[in-house]
């Protein structure tokens, strides 16, 4: 009874408790919606690191990576390669040649990464390829020797565009200066500027050409079936390749890591900022309400309502009033993301800022199914929270000072 | 039998600068199925005299001992469960959860108390039944009149199966049908189940149906004054 009085009592005044429970939905619509979008922005930023630049987990000699040269390369790479992917977590793997040296067109040179790969098993680790637009060439489509492919942000640095030549200096593992010209046969686009402007690809057997063969292997990398079987993996590959650096993205890329933690702790904040504001509106509405029935909850106690039955009815109303509107404004939060989910929202104009940060500018929100969970949870406490100083005030009354007031 | 007996009862407010006495002394006792009226001008002690009744207020000095046991020591939790388990209320100004209808109201002093949903339904629609209410147990207060609201307050205050009922001024709000309507309910209840009844008030219609008067002035007895009725 007690239960339905409480909710009977939300309805009281319609008005007030409209304007409550709306300024809730509004509060957590913006602020799920924002979250949404924060989230996607990781979220994408990761898949894409991922997908285009660090894959699940890569092998190196571990003095690589201390200063990238190229003469500490893995050995036997090709049939460890083969071991890995017979493992059955593993979906592919790939081995590439990794060479820092100098790209330079007639008009300027840049520092560089050269990825000496071969693009048939570098296509079903990496997804960088879908990142080329149809009007900017593809990814090693002819058997054409001597084809590099680009990104965006390095072909405008260089001023070249498709077809140009360019020259790749670099210093192989011989300690020998090779040089040789390339031409631009692809132009990829992904969402870090960064990776786009320092790293280029070629073939690895065109590599092995210019250097006599002896272009070594620095890195493998592989993808999973499952992102939850990469501590398994990871944990496989150390006891099996004892001498080499085992390493998953988010050793590799601590940066990407560290943004998804700070994330996840700043979604709360947002939320609980919110919450907090909220909290004071509710508190005002319910001590109003109880001033207004003060005589009613005088009766109540007077004809034999506990104070505990009190408490309870008050804090019932409270987080009624909190519950219905923080479900209201979940569901249009929820829908709000699907469709933009859908058609994405396009940030071009801030793009270069944001490719910056290896961010995508178009972006689709996305918010993690807990959240709606623990924010259920986060919204019953305000609730409860908000409801502690009138339920308080309603338990100092005394019946027989609040049955006559008029 | 006495179902109350008060003895010393008294209450000072500003007991140390200039006290007042709301009640000074008085010794009372109250038998089973009586139908009593506490009557004296404003500020005689009438309402101070009910609310000790009712175990809504502590006396300065002296004991109220209902059915042997002693109100004024109970603790504020125990005071509430003896409420409930032994006195009905009736306000002036009705007091209903405005919320609920007049069924609910009256069925939810009973769930307060624990009694079962086939109990509570059966002594609910006798209760309003025997109000004359039974054509609106589904009706909120607010579509009721005032008379038809204090008739739906009796049932409530009935509903708990208290040892007596006290009402405050319960004519007060009421033109002199919805009141006359109401006093002939009370007593029937009163004659028939032998409901006791202990009213305050200043109503003249009341103090007519009563068949004990009690005159309270300056917090004192003044006068104590029984009449045997016929149908008593």
């Amino acid at each position: 009874m007690i239960f339905i009085i409480a909710f009977k009592n939300v309805w009281r005044n319609k008005v007030r408790s409209l304007i409550v429970i709306a300024s809730i939905t509004l509060g957590l619509t913006g602020g799920i919606f924002t979250v949404s979008i924060i989230t996607g922005m990781v979220e994408q930023k990761i898949r894409s690191g991922i997908n285009n630049e660090v894959s699940h987990i890569q092998v190196h000699n571990p003095e690589f990576l201390k200063n990238y040269e190229s003469k500490y390369d893995i050995p036997k790479a090709d049939s460890i390669a083969g071991i890995i992917s017979n493992i059955p977590l593993v979906k592919a793997v790939c081995t590439r040649s990794r060479i820092t040296g100098m790209a330079a067109s007639p008009n300027a040179a840049a520092g560089i990464q050269i990825m000496g790969v071969d693009p048939a098993r570098e296509k079903k680790v990496f997804s960088l390829y879908t990142t080329i637009p149809d009007s900017s060439g593809g990814y090693f489509s002819s058997t054409r020797k001597n084809q590099v492919v680009i990104g965006r942000k390095l072909a405008d640095k260089l001023k070249v565009r498709m077809k140009s030549k360019i020259v790749l200096r670099f210093q192989g593992s011989d300690g020998i200066l090779y040089e040789a010209a390339f031409s631009i046969t692809g132009i990829f686009a992904s969402a870090n500027s960064v990776f786009d402007e320092t790293n280029v690809f070629v073939r690895k057997s065109d590599l092995d050409k210019i250097m006599g063969g002896n272009c070594g292997i620095q890195e493998i990398a592989m993808v999973l079936n499952d992102n939850n079987s990469i501590p398994a993996v990871e944990q496989a590959l150390k006891s099996k390749l004892p001498g080499l650096l085992v390493q998953n993205w988010m050793n590799i890329r601590p940066d990407m890591s560290m943004v998804t933690s700070a994330i996840a702790i700043e979604v709360y904040v947002i939320l609980g900022i919110i919450l907090f504001a909220l909290a004071f509106g509710i508190v005002n509405t319910m001590l109003m309400i109880v001033f207004e029935r003060t005589r009613e909850l005088g009766m109540l106690m007077a004809v034999g309502m506990s104070k505990s039955r009190v408490f309870r009815m008050i804090m019932l109303e409270t987080i009624f009033l909190t519950l219905i509107g923080g479900i209201i404004g979940m569901v249009l939060s929820s829908a709000l993301i699907a469709l933009f989910s859908r058609h994405g929202i396009d940030l071009s104009d801030f793009s270069k800022g944001l490719g910056a940060f290896g961010f995508d500018p178009k972006i689709y929100p996305f918010i993690k199914k807990e959240l709606y969970f623990n924010l259920s949870i986060m919204i019953v406490l305000t609730g409860i929270l908000s409801a502690v100083v009138p339920a308080r005030k309603a338990l100092k009354l005394k019946p027989v000072e609040a049955i006559r007031i008029e | 039998m006495n179902i109350i007996e008060i003895t010393g009862l008294s209450k000072v407010y500003d007991a140390n600068t200039m006290p007042v006495y709301a009640l000074n002394g008085v010794d009372l006792a109250f038998q089973q199925g009586e139908f009593t009226c506490i009557v004296g001008p404003s500020g005689s002690g009438k309402t101070t005299m009910l609310n000790m009744l009712g175990g809504l207020d502590s006396p300065s000095s002296g004991k109220i001992m209902i059915d042997n046991t002693d109100i004024t020591g109970l603790t504020s939790r125990q005071l509430i469960n003896f409420r409930l388990r032994n006195i009905g209320f009736v306000f002036q100004s009705f007091n209903l959860i405005p919320v609920l209808t007049a069924r609910e109201n009256v069925e939810f002093i009973m769930q307060l108390q624990g009694v079962n949903k086939d109990q509570r339904d059966q002594r609910t629609l006798e209760l309003l039944d025997s109000v004359g209410l039974n054509d609106k147990i589904n009706t909120r207060p607010n579509k009721l009149s005032g008379g038809q609201q204090q008739r739906v307050a009796v049932a409530r205050a009935l509903a708990s199966k208290p040892k007596f009922i006290l009402a405050d001024e319960p004519t007060a709000n009421l033109d002199s049908k919805s009141a006359e309507i109401l006093l002939e309910i009370m007593e029937k209840l009163n004659r028939e189940e032998k409901i006791t009844f202990i009213f305050s008030t200043h109503d003249s219609r009341v103090v007519a149906k009563a068949r004990r008067v009690v005159t309270l002035e300056d917090g004192k007895i003044l006068s104590d004054v029984s009449s045997t009725r016929p149908g008593s």
